[in-house]
């Protein structure tokens, strides 16, 4: 060590703090932390697979929505009521027969995605956990409508819009979560 | 202390690879546990700290953009992790702390009137000893220590000032004690 190295070294460590022996730890402790990572990882794929999911369902809701607009700009045309009128009045109706099905089949998807966001999300703040009961009440009245009329395509269209909303809450503060974690 | 990280094991825990992970944590867990024995004084938050800093580290291993010494980033966020987990502590659990520090080496007497500079640093208050180590030992300059405690640098000069003056009076009642013990031998 030179003399300008001494130097320095005693102007900032004066005791000689440096000099003690470092600390064997009693314990391993790998294991736990193996099981964090693979919790972590399994966790990321489920998001990721959520994300995906959402992704699809959000893109489902457009198609299905622009199919209904252009339904909405067909019907008020003049159609002769003749042979081929009732022709294309049954194809109106099997088209929203299966837009119907697609939405049923969408909602259930998004209630299968929604309970797994809900477990995945810790505690939330009040305004958000307000705006969540809020969304569900708007839920629970589009199904009390929905069993009066259950083959309402548009009933079926706002209840799926209502939880990818409720989706989007989840996922929000999930991803607020992981922010404030990986902040530490 | 070899505290170099090879590129390619460093690239496969980015890629999740849990057994770069584990040759990175066998690695690095004694510097990292030293750290937070230093800061925590308990052994067993201590080991708490290290888990946890481990944990964090790997999570966010991508965000290490190696422009740093590898070992310079974990042990900030081991310290990090350290000065977060002291605050937890309510003050009464901190003191019982440091009785059961003193009375596990089996003689508080001896402590009381003298003591090496191991035993020394830990009868200093939690942030004493924080700035003591982080600025003598790991080099932390007052700036990051007002940083890491929300003071300014002037506390953290003060703090460092009296945590010294602290040790150097304890070091030498021991050095007397050990005296007075040789005379009347």
């Amino acid at each position: 060590m030179t003399a300008n190295e001494q130097w320095q070294q005693n102007s900032t460590d004066p005791l000689g703090l440096r000099e003690l022996e470092s600390i064997e730890p009693d314990f391993d402790g790998w294991d736990e932390i193996e099981a964090a990572l693979d919790a972590h990882h399994q966790n990321r794929r489920n998001w990721r697979r959520a994300g995906g999911a959402l992704a699809i369902a959000a893109s489902l809701v457009l198609v299905v929505s622009i199919t209904l607009l252009r339904q909405q700009d067909v019907a008020p045309v003049d159609i002769p009521v003749t042979g081929s009128a009732t022709l294309a009045e049954n194809s109106t109706s099997v088209t929203d027969e299966d837009n119907v099905k697609a939405l049923i089949g969408l909602s259930q998807t998004m209630e299968e995605q929604l309970m797994k966001l809900r477990q995945s999300t810790g505690s939330m703040p009040a305004d958000t956990a307000i705006y969540v009961a809020e969304i569900e009440d708007l839920i629970a009245q589009v199904d009390v409508e929905l069993s009066v009329t259950p083959d309402s395509v548009d009933l079926w269209g706002q209840r799926v819009n209502l939880m990818l909303d409720l989706a989007q809450v989840y996922q929000q503060q999930w991803e607020i979560d992981y922010g404030r974690m990986a902040a530490l | 202390m070899d505290t170099e990280l090879d590129e390619m094991t460093l690239a496969r825990a980015k890629r999740g690879d849990i057994h770069a992970c584990e040759q990175i944590y066998r690695k690095f867990q004694r510097p990292a546990f030293t750290v937070a024995v230093r800061i925590c004084k308990c052994r067993e938050l201590a080991r708490d700290v290290t888990q946890e800093a481990f944990i964090t580290a790997f999570k966010r291993i991508r965000q290490y953009r190696g422009d740093a010494p590898f070992w310079g980033w974990l042990r900030r966020v081991v310290v990090n992790h350290a000065i977060s987990a002291l605050r937890k502590l309510p003050k009464h659990d901190a003191v019982e702390m440091e009785d059961y520090m003193a009375s596990s080496k089996g003689d508080v007497e001896r402590i009381n009137h003298g003591m090496d500079l191991e035993q020394a640093l830990v009868q200093l208050g939690d942030e004493d000893r924080m700035v003591v180590w982080l600025h003598d030992v790991e080099g932390y300059k007052h700036r990051e220590i007002a940083h890491l405690v929300g003071k300014t640098e002037s506390y953290s000069k003060t703090r460092l000032n009296r945590a010294r003056a602290k040790l150097r009076k304890l070091i030498s009642d021991d050095d007397e004690a050990a005296l007075a013990g040789t005379i009347n031998a």
